[in-house]
């Protein structure tokens, strides 16, 4: 009880006031975070000078500035390219040239997905940019809108822990001092088996089951999807972005998207700016809204010390319990963020773990970490990959995405458990 | 019950207004860390700036005062510097009490209480530190220091790469390692603004012909380098015998080598780039630490938590952690205790360059009368 007692209060009081805020007041779910942050704060004792108060929950937002105004821009982004017409020209080329092999199909496609997230780390960046590509391919060839969806989210989610860059892992070795050198092959081991695996589960099936596709209606839509023309051109907004992207250190994504949107005026079809960017901000709110909601709810948590209450109950768990307590403790904390669950959860099992070959089971702990990207209430990959699909119910995609996430998680801890093994073979 | 409803215009205005309300609340609390704490140098300390010795940081954010106290004998020079991170206070208050204290016999001292001083203008969102720690002094006068942030403000560095690459070595870290001054050396005299200020710690180093330098600093409890000296190759002689002197003061500091291929780093790069003997101190600190429980100014002086006494219990603290935590005095104390060793050895290692400084207190001496004992009154508590 004397460890349960303020903060495991607090962690229920927080976690029951945002239940009843969504599921009884019908609140958005970010204002029913924030309404649980400041009950936090309040009954922790952080009423008395409210002034403070305000400036930690603004303190908390800024956590996910970045973040909001990447998913800000990027959907600007996603938006102009619609707009000019190279989804659909794109969508109609893959589909003539790959539709009779569809192995090379689901693997070129499942490459694509995951190549933006490779160079930035970014699952967000994978649904938004060629999720968005290939989720009409996808459909168009009989893939059904949901799981459709959830190949993307599952190809985003192995997209940021492919390398070369793997944000989590940098996280992880920067709170143990570990260069971020010699994770290519960990990484590769860690999610190349697992693509294979989204692959014969979510996109082969419908890919091979003849006669789903009703041909005289598809030569139709690909005639319609054609009407402008595929040239190298078209393609400018997309070549922009990879190259500030790869090349450019500097302006940072927001900025990147924007000049890439920009780019897209001298290609396609004519666009109009205010009714991209207000269509694409007005998709953007909820999400940016549960961002700032999700920063609130842990700088509380820190303020309070329910995030310590929840971090040292972890590490207590009995050791034979230790893995469960990894496969279960990062994914439910990626929740708020799969960055955060990296740091806070992610650096302490490393540390409890560091008998192992710290390589590998980093790479394994980030594969884990991974996978906050698909718990609400951010899910910012189910979410996404959800709207570039179509489907309005991301928990429905969600629900297509459970047998790869319990894959994911069962993987990354055979590696944390045969890190030492695997290191041995890898020299 | 369904509390949603159809806005229109007039919740428009209203939700605007409140949101100015809320900015301008938010802004007053974080202008309030802008600026310089308040400092009383000892006698004989001269007052200059790290601009003045590279111009590249002359009116930035980026500049920050460095005292100078010469002694009457000629010897070797020694630099103290606290607040690398501005997040870890026994680094930035053992530098204070140096500067407020120490009379110098041989050689010269440098001290740079804050070195980062853009960290120290704000705290890290989503950690909660507290903004402000007091001190209290020996006539029940408090002197206040800003607890801030281990990373560069974003007003100086925005927006944050994906990827950081260090320049010299081509080593990636992540991304908000590009505002951390301890992975910028040796810095770029045209590079971001935290390189620039790296360069000009280097600068400073070279032109003083600085013999040892120190870069004090604070971990958290479960971090394996804590409690611990990292020292160069060059310098880990000297550290060798100050670690055993030290333990013969029953004042256990570990001795860690610098890992030659983690670059940007005080301990490597100083040694690397330069002729000084770089040293590289690390005391606990449960305020910055990933296990700590309720965060507030009282954990960052006492580092008494039960959220580490149960991690303790677990053994995943790499650091004896009793009942009493981990008070500032004592982490001071550390600090103070060690670099008082360090330059006995030195004197006995290399005579001509020794340095002498007298009049700072030993390591019970801070315990048990409290660090503020040590601190000079500014008439004022900020």
């Amino acid at each position: 009880m004397d460890w349960f007692w303020p903060e495991g209060f607090y962690a229920v009081l927080m976690l029951a006031a945002f239940a009843v805020g969504v599921f009884k007041l019908k609140l958005p779910v970010a204002i029913a975070m924030c309404g649980s942050a400041v009950i936090g704060a309040l009954s922790a004792g952080f009423g008395l000078h409210p002034a403070r108060l305000v400036g930690q929950l603004v303190e908390g937002m800024f956590g996910y500035i970045d973040t909001i105004l990447i998913i800000a821009t990027a959907m600007i982004f996603m938006n102009v390219v619609q707009s000019i017409g190279l989804m659909e020209s794109v969508a109609a080329w893959i589909i003539r040239r790959f539709r009779k092999s569809p192995f090379m199909l689901s693997c070129g496609v499942m490459f694509l997905i995951m190549l933006p997230g490779m160079l930035t780390g970014s699952s967000t960046a994978c649904c938004l940019t060629t999720g968005a590509l290939v989720a009409p391919v996808l459909i168009k060839l009989g893939v059904p809108g949901k799981k459709t969806a959830a190949f993307i989210a599952m190809g985003a989610v192995l997209g940021m822990i492919a390398p070369p860059i793997n944000i989590p892992v940098m996280i992880i070795g920067g709170g143990i001092d570990m260069p971020y050198v010699g994770f290519t092959l960990p990484l590769l081991i860690a999610t190349v088996p697992l693509a294979l695996l989204v692959i014969a589960l979510l996109a082969l099936p419908s890919l091979k089951k003849k006669g789903a596709v009703d041909e005289a209606e598809l030569e139709t839509e690909l005639k319609r999807m054609e009407s402008v023309p595929l040239t190298a051109r078209l393609f400018l907004p997309f070549v922009v972005l990879i190259v500030l992207m790869v090349g450019e250190q500097t302006l940072g994504m927001p900025l990147q998207f924007l000049v890439s949107s920009a780019s897209a005026f001298l290609t396609g079809r004519r666009w109009n700016v205010l009714e991209s960017a207000t269509n694409a901000v007005k998709d953007a709110i909820p999400v940016l809204g549960i961002l700032m909601g999700v920063g609130m709810f842990v700088q509380i948590m820190t303020l309070s010390g329910v995030r310590g209450f929840i971090v040292v109950s972890a590490l207590a768990i009995p050791s034979w319990l230790l893995y469960l307590s990894i496969a279960t403790t990062i994914p439910a904390f990626g929740a708020i963020s799969s960055f955060g669950a990296a740091s806070v959860l992610g650096v302490p099992f490393i540390l409890a773990l560091l008998s192992r070959d710290q390589i590998i089971t980093a790479s394994g702990l980030a594969l884990i970490a991974g996978l906050g990207d698909l718990v609400p209430p951010t899910a910012l990959a189910g979410i996404f990959a959800a709207q570039v699909a179509g489907e309005k119910n991301y928990f429905a995609v969600l629900r297509h995405c459970a047998v790869p996430s319990i894959a994911i998680a069962v993987w990354g801890i055979a590696l944390i458990a045969l890190a030492n093994p695997l290191s041995s073979i890898l020299r | 019950m369904d509390l949603n409803f159809k806005g229109n215009k007039t919740t428009a205005c209203l939700l605007l207004g409140a949101a100015l309300v809320i900015c301008a609340i938010s802004g007053r609390e974080f202008m309030a860390n802008a600026g310089f704490d308040d400092l009383v140098p000892a006698a004989g300390f001269e007052r200059k700036m790290l601009s003045d010795y590279f111009d590249g940081l002359r009116g930035s954010r980026m500049d920050t005062p460095v005292f100078v106290q010469n002694g009457a004998k000629s010897g070797g020079s020694v630099l103290i510097l606290g607040g690398t991170h501005p997040n870890e206070p026994s680094g930035y208050v053992s530098a204070t009490l140096f500067l407020e204290n120490a009379r110098v016999v041989k050689g010269r001292l440098f001290v740079i209480p804050f070195a980062n001083a853009s960290g120290f203008t704000n705290t890290l969102p989503q950690e909660a530190s507290p903004s402000r720690i007091h001190i209290t002094r020996s006539d029940g006068s408090a002197r206040s220091f800003r607890y801030g942030s281990r990373d560069t403000s974003p007003i100086d560095m925005w927006p944050t790469p994906d990827i950081y690459i260090h320049k010299s070595s081509g080593q990636e870290l992540a991304g908000n390692e590009s505002k951390n001054l301890n992975r910028a050396y040796p810095g770029d005299p045209n590079g971001t603004p935290v390189e620039r200020l790296a360069y000009g710690i280097m600068e400073l180093l070279r032109g003083e012909k600085i013999t040892l330098a120190f870069d004090l600093h604070e971990a958290s409890p479960e971090y394996p380098v804590v409690e611990a000296i990292v020292a160069h190759e060059r310098s880990m002689e000297l550290a060798a015998a100050t670690a055993m002197e030290l333990i013969g003061q029953e004042i256990d500091m570990r001795l860690e080598p610098s890992p030659k291929n983690l670059h940007g780093l005080s301990h490597r790069e100083w040694g690397d780039y330069t002729d000084t003997l770089p040293i590289l101190m690390e005391t606990a600190n449960p305020s910055q630490g990933r296990l700590r429980g309720r965060t507030d100014e009282t954990l960052a002086l006492t580092g008494l938590d039960k959220a580490y006494a149960k991690a303790a219990a677990l053994g995943r603290l790499f650091v004896p952690y009793g009942p009493d935590g981990k008070p500032l005095s004592q982490r001071v104390a550390r600090h103070v205790a060690s670099i008082s060793a360090f330059l006995e050895m030195l004197s006995l290692f290399d005579e001509e360059n020794g340095v002498t400084v007298e009049n700072v207190p030993g390591y019970e001496d801070i315990i048990q009368k409290g660090v503020g004992s040590y601190l000079g009154g500014i008439g004022r508590s900020n």
